[in-house]
């Protein structure tokens, strides 16, 4: 069932129903921000050769790509989820996929060990691939469970205006970097950001333990 | 100099969701260092064994990403300064590409001189995939 306050799902449901309008109507909201994303990919550090007109060419085969793998993966697609998170992930894909085939992006192995067990074991942990192997479902209760918890305290946050913890924990965990170059970075002491990190860490570290969540699947939670 | 690059970075590498200078960086980075194959690979091979990151959750949830209302407000500068500079650093210090390419469509939007080349491409997008455009059983 559609949610009739969200135009997305509405849209959606009228593409599920076959009516061309909509699928138009979808197109042109989502085709600009699309193409902007593959283009970026395609025409950076790119010049002469194959000239600006081929690389913009390129980039509207893979959008194009894109719609249809769309409209073919329709079944598979939950309408709770954001529609416009789902184009970019399938354009993404085709984006990779693109980039494989012109030799940009090399494959990467699943496993780079040798036998079956491939490599992936987790530093410090002795635990194997089959002790943690559980379903798609539970992985992603397991995801949701930890993206609410980091949202409350996002919202929390924001809220309060205090947007210099959210660019720490941003900093330290979706770009990756070390505590001394995030304190240099948001003009902080390295002792605070290890605190504003250990606080936000416990309060997910409690949302895992409530929720009877296997903590070894987070090695994050126990960073430090 | 070598470049450096956190887990963080090569997992969101395997995503496409950072900025496509980073992504070349570490592309050319692979070409040169086969030991960043083998990390790619560890990467890949926990994340297909169900091992969560953080970073992962956030950057798929788009958990900091604004809505477009607010990418447009950004762009008319109608947002309070501290949530302007939020949104700056999300966009050049994180390098969202998402956020980026919305940034680069609604600027795109506002030049006229864009209207027939995207009427162009959009009816050229709706021929090619009309024909998947079935109702469903």
């Amino acid at each position: 069932m559609a949610d009739t306050a969200n135009p997305d799902q509405l849209l959606v449901q009228e593409i599920r129903q076959g009516k061309p309008d909509a699928w138009t109507n979808l197109i042109a909201q989502y085709e600009g921000r699309l193409l902007a994303f593959v283009d970026s990919r395609l025409s950076y550090g790119k010049r002469g050769a194959f000239g600006k007109r081929g690389r913009r060419a390129a980039s509207e085969d893979v959008v194009q790509d894109t719609f249809i793998g769309f409209l073919t993966s329709l079944p598979n697609y939950d309408s709770r989820r954001p529609l416009e998170s789902w184009l970019f992930s399938i354009a993404a894909h085709k984006l990779t996929d693109y980039l494989r085939r012109e030799g940009r992006r090399p494959a990467i192995p699943l496993s780079t060990g040798d036998g079956s067990s491939g490599n992936w074991e987790l530093a410090g942990k002795a635990r194997g691939a089959s002790s943690i192997a559980r379903s798609g479902e539970r992985q992603g209760l397991e995801a949701d469970a930890i993206a609410e918890g980091i949202e409350q305290q996002l919202e929390r946050w924001q809220q309060a205006g205090d947007w210099k913890k959210i660019k720490c924990m941003e900093l330290l965990f979706v770009v990756g970097s070390g505590n001394k170059k995030v304190a240099e970075q948001l003009d902080l002491s390295e002792q605070q950001v290890a605190n504003f990190k250990f606080d936000f860490l416990e309060r997910l570290r409690k949302i895992v333990r409530s929720g009877r969540l296997n903590e070894d699947v987070f090695p994050d939670l126990h960073e430090t | 100099m070598k470049q450096q690059f956190s887990d963080a970075e090569l997992e969101a590498y395997l995503d496409e969701s950072v900025s496509a200078a980073r992504l070349a960086s570490v592309e050319a980075a692979l070409r040169e260092a086969p030991e960043l194959v083998d990390r790619l690979a560890t990467i890949a091979g926990r994340r297909d064994a169900g091992v969560h990151s953080l970073g992962a959750i956030w950057r798929r949830r788009r958990l900091t990403c604004p809505s477009r209302e607010q990418l447009g407000s950004f762009l008319l500068g109608v947002l309070d300064p501290g949530h302007t500079a939020y949104l700056q650093f999300h966009l050049d210090e994180v390098g969202c590409r998402y956020c980026n390419a919305s940034i680069t469509d609604l600027r795109e939007q506002h030049a006229a001189d864009d209207t027939l080349a995207s009427e162009s491409r959009r009816s050229k997008y709706f021929q090619s995939s009309a024909g998947y455009l079935a109702p469903e059983d």
